[in-house]
């Protein structure tokens, strides 16, 4: 499953995902934006591996927030525009 | 840390002969690398372009971005840089590229923004001694009334920053069309849906040579802050050329997100 969600003013987010027994898995977050250090992507991706599939946008916004330390550094990505994605792969509401 | 200014730097110039494009991304990580360890003086490197590429960013998914068989039938070799940032087009004549390896006090208690405006300010004036009203617009661009001019991209190595800048001398718009993959969404708040629109080359903004543009923008630099002319040393050379090779032209680096 894929979502695209470009953050006004920002960048693009992708996500790509499965899901298997009503979780998400395989979770891949990709897109044009800035992060340092680079490796928090991956912190990104783990914080939504397993989650409900059916975990709001905010609820989303809220385990990305709490899985980042305070020293990354996100440029043109937000933890709410990562969720948009999220939320379009699951709904397939990507145009 | 306190911030350093651009004149309490010596700055040192590499503009050597082409290289390949994994020899490109190579050569920007070790030269950061050195920076950061001090071994290396804070350095402007220009490119010359050995072959065409598509660079993609670090963290940009290779099958949403490239049409690989488009790629392989232009003979257009596909590497991923350490920077983020989106997708590239390249042909060698069409392209004017640089690298600025700094300390990072030169950016020391910036916000990323400030640290682009600040990285990209040179060039702007260097854009004005070509005719060209040129300013950063945020995230990473530089553009002109005209049109989008250049993109940047910042990574940060422990004690030193990269920054990048590809800009556009002349472009192919059908064959980066064909190549490029650019979605509706990735244009939704840019309002044209033709991402070849968006460019405005140099070439047509000023009729000058390429070679010329980048004489110019030299000699900006170097009276704006100093200008050394340095060449790559032994060891450099060898650490980006195996870099090139053992991860830069390595599908696991490649695809590192599929």
């Amino acid at each position: 499953m894929h979502g695209e969600y470009k953050i006004p003013g920002g960048k693009l987010v992708v996500a790509d995902l499965n899901v298997i027994d009503a979780r998400l898995t395989d979770v891949r977050v990709s897109g044009d934006f800035f992060i340092e250090p680079d490796s928090a992507l991956d912190v990104i991706d783990a914080a939504l591996q397993g989650l409900p599939a059916d975990t709001s946008h905010e609820a989303l916004t809220l385990a990305i927030e709490a899985a980042l330390d305070a020293e990354v550094t996100l440029y043109g990505i937000t933890p709410g525009g990562v969720a948009m994605a999220v939320r379009r792969a699951i709904d397939g509401a990507t145009p | 840390m306190n911030r350093t200014a651009w004149h309490e730097h010596e700055w040192q110039l590499i503009h050597a002969g082409a290289q390949s494009p994994s020899m490109h991304m190579a050569l920007d990580e070790v030269l950061t690398t050195e920076v950061a360890s001090g071994r290396r003086k804070p350095t402007l490197r220009v490119w010359e372009w050995a072959s065409p590429a598509v660079v993609i960013g670090r963290h940009q998914s290779l099958r949403n971005e490239v049409d690989s068989d488009a790629a392989r039938r232009h003979g257009i070799e596909v590497v991923r840089r350490i920077s983020g940032g989106g997708a590239m087009f390249i042909e060698p004549g069409n392209t004017i590229t640089y690298s600025i390896c700094a300390p990072i006090s030169l950016v020391a208690g910036l916000s990323f923004q400030e640290s682009y405006q600040l990285m990209d300010s040179w060039v702007i004036d260097a854009l004005a001694v070509l005719g060209i009203h040129a300013s950063y617009q945020p995230l990473n661009d530089i553009t002109s009334p005209a049109g989008k001019i250049a993109g940047a991209a910042q990574t940060r190595r422990g004690g030193a920053v990269l920054h990048h800048v590809t800009m556009a001398y002349d472009i192919d718009s059908t064959k980066m069309l064909e190549v490029l993959r650019i979605g509706r969404e990735k244009l939704s708040d840019k309002g044209t849906l033709s991402a070849a629109k968006r460019v405005d080359p140099l070439r047509s903004q000023t009729g000058l040579p390429r070679e010329t543009i980048i004489k110019r923008m030299i000699e900006t630099f170097r009276l704006r802050h100093g200008l050394n002319d340095d060449r790559l040393g032994a060891e450099e050379l060898a650490l980006a050329e195996q870099l090139a090779g053992q991860k830069f032209s390595s599908p696991e680096w490649t695809a590192a997100v599929p």
